[in-house]
């Protein structure tokens, strides 16, 4: 390569060529995945905010928490973890259907534990690579009765350059995903993978925590005469 | 009595110690305990499985019947804070169990913020009922003889569900003796009168069931099966805390079944 002793021919070219290069790589930054630090951080904002939202009531918290919630999550991914050896052993259709019913299951779960939790912070405190290219954002809650408490967030790239979404939670150690693959491995082995669907299909049919509108009807004023 | 009892659980003790060479224990140092798993980490040991769900079913008759109701009861009556205040006072009593294990497991800096740590919060903390030592993010050591244990290379064990004592394994069981060795011995913890001891811990236990009624009773809703979340959750937190929060690493040429996170396809 010569030096650039050209003249003013070469600068402008050098000039197009840069303004190009700039132009080309923010298209590319706009189009390229979050990094997953970036996810779990709006994330926690949205999720802080919707919780911080008293002008809407808690039934309709909850919704927005499920919206978010499947945005992030890649439960199609979380489904196979959790069913591990026995996932093969359910036709596509059952297949289908348990990602359906444990979506359902852990965002009325997580609805309902979250919505308890409001005057709390989190942290980013960390992030750490995994095996599989998977990614490991560390969090920390601060202020509240939990304060403290270490919740990291597993992400995964769906499929090469596409978006990070959380795989799993590990809550003090605890993974969510570890936790119910034990539970579900001997549901299984006491009457076969199915009924693993039919268990999440009674649980989502309860909630573990009813919306306002389910709870116990209050004793209407007794009518007048 | 309490001699008597230290002096069984010593011989387990000893017992877990021989399994460990057994199992070619040689290697000191953390990372050892992986091995002492065959499913894997995160996937629970059980050959006692019958006898422990028995035992769990026991000890969760105790809670329906007698803690989770005097659990409640005191929490009508106890102002939150003042149930803080109780397990602070409490916590701030274990000092020498956190000491004597950080130093156990060559931790010396940590032992000296944990003594730190004891002497605000029994001075400044008003004897420790507060907790001004985590505002000032003074390291809050939780380590205990199991552990200590587990950082030397003991293998943990299968589960265990102990009477009344819940989930454990033969590594903690022993630990949790060991840990009980200075309150019997040591003064001043000697100068408590037995009198005052026992309703002194039934405060302890009520009180800490107490603040864990709401998440208990979530979880327990959640579950497809109890024993086996609590199993799960108990292990792992319990693997976690041996190794310091670090997550024991992915054995090389491990099955689909045992990597959490292999989908396998």
């Amino acid at each position: 390569m010569t030096s650039t002793s050209e003249g003013p021919r070469r600068r402008v070219l050098l000039g197009a060529v840069a303004a190009l290069v700039a132009v080309v790589s923010i298209a590319a930054l706009a189009s390229a995945a979050e990094p997953p630090r970036t996810v779990i951080q709006r994330t926690i904002d949205e999720v802080l905010a919707v919780l911080r939202d008293k002008s809407r009531n808690q039934d309709q918290r909850r919704k927005d928490l499920e919206v978010i919630a499947r945005d992030r999550f890649d439960f199609v991914t979380m489904s196979k973890l959790v069913m591990a050896t026995n996932w093969k052993k359910l036709s596509p259709e059952q297949q289908t259907e348990f990602v359906e019913q444990f979506t359902r299951f852990l965002a009325n779960d997580y609805g309902a534990r979250i919505d308890r939790y409001h005057q709390e912070e989190v942290q980013i405190t960390g992030e750490q690579p995994e095996a599989r290219g998977d990614q490991t954002i560390k969090t920390k809650i601060v202020g509240g009765d939990n304060d403290g408490a270490l919740v990291d967030y597993r992400l995964r790239q769906k499929d090469g350059n596409g978006n990070w979404l959380i795989i799993d939670v590990v809550v003090e150690g605890i993974s969510l995903v570890a936790n119910y693959r034990d539970q579900f491995r001997e549901v299984a082995n006491q009457g076969g993978p199915v009924i693993v669907i039919e268990k999440l299909k009674q649980k989502n049919a309860n909630p573990s925590s009813p919306v306002p509108e389910l709870e116990p009807p209050k004793k209407e004023a007794p009518k007048k005469s | 009595m309490a001699r008597a009892l230290v002096a069984a659980l010593l011989l387990l003790l000893a017992a877990t110690a021989t399994a460990q060479e057994s199992n070619g224990g040689g290697d000191v140092q953390g990372a050892a305990s992986a091995d002492s798993d065959p499913a894997g980490a995160r996937s629970p040991w059980d050959p006692w499985e019958r006898f422990n769900r028995k035992m769990f079913a026991f000890n969760e008759d105790v809670d329906h019947f007698v803690l989770e109701p005097v659990a409640t009861g005191w929490d009508y009556v106890v102002p939150h804070r003042v149930e803080t205040c109780i397990s602070n006072f409490f916590e701030n009593l274990m000092l020498p169990t956190r000491f004597a294990n950080d130093l156990l497991q060559l931790k010396p800096w940590k032992a000296y913020e944990t003594l730190w740590r004891a002497v605000i919060n029994t001075t400044v903390g008003l004897g420790g009922f507060f907790d001004p030592a985590s505002v000032w993010d003074v390291y809050k050591s939780d380590e205990d003889f199991g552990q200590t244990l587990g950082y030397w290379g003991t293998p943990a064990g299968p589960y265990l569900v102990l009477p009344l004592l819940g989930p454990s394994n033969p590594r903690d069981t022993a630990g949790l003796v060991v840990d009980s060795i200075p309150y019997l011995y040591i003064p001043p913890y000697t100068l408590i009168p037995i009198y005052a001891s026992v309703p002194g811990t039934a405060v302890q236990v009520v009180n800490r069931r107490a603040l864990a009624l709401e998440t208990i009773r979530e979880e327990r809703k959640a579950a497809f099966d109890w024993y086996a979340a609590v199993r799960s959750a108990w292990t792992q937190n319990r693997e976690n805390r041996v190794h310091d929060q670090a997550a024991a690493p992915v054995k090389p040429g491990a099955t689909p079944d045992e990597d959490l996170y292999d989908v396998d396809e």
